[in-house]
């Protein structure tokens, strides 16, 4: 892979820089702020870009604006946003539009590398890592309408990892069970739900995620 | 009876003797030489100040000399404080320290209406003829104190032989009697001397009487002013109270994202990479780094719980951004309708996020809701109001319960307001008014 990395903390930035070479990727530039961000993303075109969401100058949400903006300029680079906290209402304006290539990972998961990587060339390839956080809000949500009481707990396991946007071969690593397994317990979930049976991972999670209330409506006032 | 006369006199013949009528004698020294020359100076700068503004070239010159006059009444009135507090041993209060407002026309106009600097204006010239009272007491105390050492100067100076005709001594007798009292014998002096005793003890209860009216003055006219003043000078320091505080939790939250989580992230990504490196034959190293890995992606999660506590992140961007994030972590399935125009003051902000934080938890622990509804609105002016409303069983009470007291004492802080529907049955609707700024 070839990555950017946007990162205010130094610290963090070289220690991502020496775990994505450590396992062979190429770092093209490490950045501070956003728009040396986007300065960097539009000279070297990377697979990928890691993006704090709070970086100078105001420490708010520059990260995360600079994320969109690179999603809507250079729609082939995969963004991998990583923050301290998890916001629901900025992984809905993250998958706005659509769930190709966009990642919304806690700080906190770079401590699992090897995890780390795969999210990040998921995201790489154009798919989607969302964190299990983000998931979890999103089923607490739909627990509560009622949503997801027909499934086994295996079933709910299966559509968390959906959620998260692995694919079959990743959720089958995951639980220790076999790809066919996987697959039949999929079948079963999107029949339970009443969603449209896709092979495109992408849509596969939008669906999933329409289905648990992932993309709440933006109100107006801000 | 006639111990009681004997008590009273000796309290007013002895009073010139007391420690207490030294320092008053004194203050009345000090007080009225400051209150005079204050007069002067004061009475010149606002007269010279007033006419010379009347005309229009000069109304630079006069709004300056009158700005002058008010700092300089400012810097007496401190004087006046403090000689009656280190002389008379009575401490007044400072008023309200003089607030600067920003450019040229803000500062000339927070001076012109500085209140404090005005009173002292008028202290300054009711000030004269207290002055005039006090000078007349010391100018009675020195000539008394002359008079009663006439016996004495009589036999030193006037101790001639007989038949020397000298012109009469005449005792120094303060106004209106100058000069009624003329001696020419020895015998006499000692009338002197009698009138002289009289004049210090008089001048003794003259500076009583008049420090105390003094001070009356100064308290009156020097210190923190009317109820009202005192008012807005509370509610001004406690929004600087309430807005530090949100300012310090903020800061809190700040210094811990980029210190302590920062460095925790770092630790455990570097834990992470060693644990990948790490040969399988090294089973208790082995072991080792995943604790401490387990352990510091523990600490990192406690830390940002914490954190979040104190301030959480998303109300930077504003208050409909952050109770957006607060519904998608409900429950119980919560919608947010916001119409924000201008943004309230940060701790309004602050206050406003935790009140929804607490009315959706409470819902969520006690009310069975299936929906719960927060709007948020600025549309009336200067103020903010929160409605957070469900449709469950309702029965909430704010006197039970620490969670709704909590939230009405938190409101209470900046004069905001709480106000309940719960019937039993439901539906709950709580709204909160807060004012835009703190």
């Amino acid at each position: 892979m070839r990555v950017v990395i946007a990162e205010d903390a130094a610290l963090l930035r070289e220690g991502l820089t020496r775990l994505l070479e450590d396992r062979g990727h190429a770092i093209c530039a490490a950045v501070p702020d956003g728009d040396a961000l986007l300065a960097a993303v539009a000279e070297h075109r990377p697979d990928v870009a890691v993006v704090d969401i709070r970086m100078p100058p105001t420490h708010s949400d520059e990260g995360l604006r600079a994320a969109l903006k690179l999603r809507h300029d250079f729609p082939r680079t995969g963004v991998l946003v990583f923050s301290q906290y998890i916001e629901t209402s900025y992984s809905a304006q993250l998958l706005e539009g659509g769930a190709a290539g966009v990642g919304y990972l806690l700080k906190d998961r770079v401590a699992n590398v090897a995890e780390f990587t795969a999210a990040l060339q998921r995201v790489a390839d154009g798919g989607t890592a969302l964190d299990p956080e983000v998931v979890s809000q999103l089923f607490r949500a739909s627990r509560q309408r009622g949503g997801l009481v027909t499934l086994t707990p295996r079933e709910r396991q299966v559509l968390a990892l959906m959620a998260e946007g692995r694919s079959n071969a990743g959720i089958a690593a995951e639980l220790v069970v076999s790809g066919g397994a996987v697959e039949k317990h999929v079948a079963s979930i999107f029949t339970k739900l009443g969603l449209p049976p896709d092979e495109s991972d992408n849509r596969r999670v939008l669906a999933v995620l329409r289905y648990l209330g992932g993309k709440p409506q933006l109100q107006d006032g801000r | 009876m006639e111990e009681e006369f004997r008590r009273v006199a000796g309290i007013v013949f002895g009073a010139p003797l007391t420690r207490r009528t030294h320092r008053e004698l004194l203050y009345c020294l000090t007080g009225g030489l400051a209150g005079v020359a204050g007069f002067v100076v004061t009475v010149v700068l606002l007269t010279s100040g007033f006419t010379v503004s009347a005309s229009v070239i000069g109304t630079v010159v006069g709004l300056l000399l009158l700005t002058v006059a008010l700092r300089v009444s400012r810097r007496l009135g401190s004087l006046h404080r403090r000689l009656s507090s280190r002389l008379l041993g009575q401490q007044v209060e400072a008023p309200p320290r003089f607030q600067p407002g920003t450019g040229v026309l803000g500062r000339l106009d927070r001076r012109l209406r500085d209140r404090a600097a005005w009173r002292g204006v008028w202290y300054s010239l009711i000030k004269l003829p207290v002055a005039g009272v006090q000078l007349y007491a010391i100018t009675l105390t020195v000539f008394g104190l002359i008079d009663i050492t006439y016996p004495v100067d009589w036999l030193l100076f006037r101790n001639h032989p007989g038949g020397t005709s000298l012109s009469p001594l005449v005792a120094v007798v303060p106004l209106p009697f100058i000069g009624s009292l003329s001696i020419s014998s020895w015998p006499a002096t000692y009338l002197a001397a009698l009138a002289g005793a009289l004049c210090v003890v008089i001048a003794a209860w003259l500076a009583r009487g008049i420090s105390t009216a003094d001070h009356a003055l100064v308290r009156g006219l020097l210190g923190p002013s009317t109820m009202a003043e005192r008012v807005s000078e509370l509610e001004r320091t406690r929004t600087l109270a309430v807005e530090d505080s949100a300012a310090a939790l903020r800061r809190v939250e700040r210094d811990l994202h980029d210190g302590a989580q920062m460095r925790l992230a770092a630790l455990a990504m570097n834990l992470g990479m060693a644990r990948e490196k790490l040969d399988d034959d090294d089973a208790t190293v082995r072991e080792l780094i995943d604790a401490a890995h387990r352990n510091a992606v523990d600490a990192l999660a406690d830390l940002r719980d914490l954190a979040r506590g104190i301030h959480p992140p998303v109300l930077d961007n504003g208050l409909a951004s952050a109770l957006d994030s607060l519904a998608a972590s409900s429950a119980i399935p919560a919608s947010v309708t916001a119409s924000i125009g201008q943004r309230p003051a940060p701790a309004i902000e602050t206050i406003a996020y935790f009140c929804a934080a607490e009315l959706i938890a409470n819902a969520t622990k006690h009310s069975f809701a299936n929906q719960i509804t927060i709007n948020i609105s600025t549309e009336r002016a200067g103020v903010l109001r929160l409605d957070v409303s469900d449709d469950g069983i309702g029965g909430a009470d704010v006197t039970r319960g620490s969670g709704l007291s909590g939230l009405v004492q938190r409101v209470s802080t900046v004069d905001g307001r709480v106000d309940v529907s719960s019937p039993s049955g439901g539906p709950t609707v709580v709204t909160v008014v807060l004012p835009m700024k703190a």
